[in-house]
């Protein structure tokens, strides 16, 4: 079976760290349900996607998830925390 | 939960973004109106997956998710499911293409072996066998 390459985009990157995906995006501050950005904001949505799809030609280290901020989104929403095991 | 000892999975990309074609796979519970909803009455999870055609109208599209507020998916479902966003960048030059089909599925589940093992290889034998992707795009709510 041939692998195909695959970028994730999350909004919630503690959560999907822990699944240590090969590649992700985390837009910093996007609510859950908002993966892309906010509804009929399409140039942002956009600028998020390219960004994602970007991250196939960046030496990025697998497992890890980058974060952009893009400050038109205009909130910011904490993402869920992970407890950590004692 | 701990961080998975699994390998990463990863595949690496030696190309040009301008020639690739582009799938999306996604956990937001996306489906076709007319398809079968997903069962978000079992509270082990629905481990089922809809193809989604290529030449999809996006306000055909809805989500059946109990895990995440999709009000703003139900205004434009490009939130979660990227597709118009995709077809924008295959206009602009940025992508070669979008795929023939596209994956919605429910990403909450308390059958993870059974998801990782089973849905999570159907799905990527879907992507495999005719939908000409390159690359996958991943979303989740």
């Amino acid at each position: 079976m041939k692998g195909i390459p695959t970028v994730l985009i999350t909004v919630s990157p503690e959560v999907s760290a822990q699944m240590r995906p090969p590649r992700a995006l985390y837009p910093k501050g996007f609510k859950i349900g908002n993966s892309l950005g906010k509804p009929n904001h399409r140039e942002l949505q956009r600028k998020v996607l390219r960004d994602a799809l970007e991250l196939l030609t960046k030496n990025t280290r697998p497992g890890e998830i980058v974060t952009r901020e893009y400050p038109e989104y205009g909130e910011y929403h904490e993402p869920p925390h992970v407890k950590k095991m004692v | 939960m701990t961080i998975s000892r699994k390998c990463v999975p990863f595949t690496p990309f030696d190309g040009e973004l301008s020639r690739v074609t582009v799938a999306i796979v996604t956990a937001g519970g996306v489906h076709l109106e007319d398809q079968e909803a997903f069962n978000i009455a079992d509270e082990l999870g629905d481990l089922g997956y809809r193809v989604i055609p290529e030449n999809v109208d996006s306000s055909q599209l809805i989500v059946t998710h109990h895990r995440y507020d999709h009000s703003d998916a139900d205004k434009d479902i490009n939130v979660v499911f990227p597709i118009d966003v995709l077809r924008d960048l295959q206009d602009e030059g940025f992508i070669r293409s979008t795929a023939r089909k596209h994956i919605g599925y429910m990403g909450y589940t308390m059958q993870l072996k059974a998801m990782y093992e089973g849905t999570a290889r159907e799905i990527a034998n879907e992507i495999d066998k005719g939908s000409r992707a390159d690359v996958v795009v991943l979303t989740g709510g």
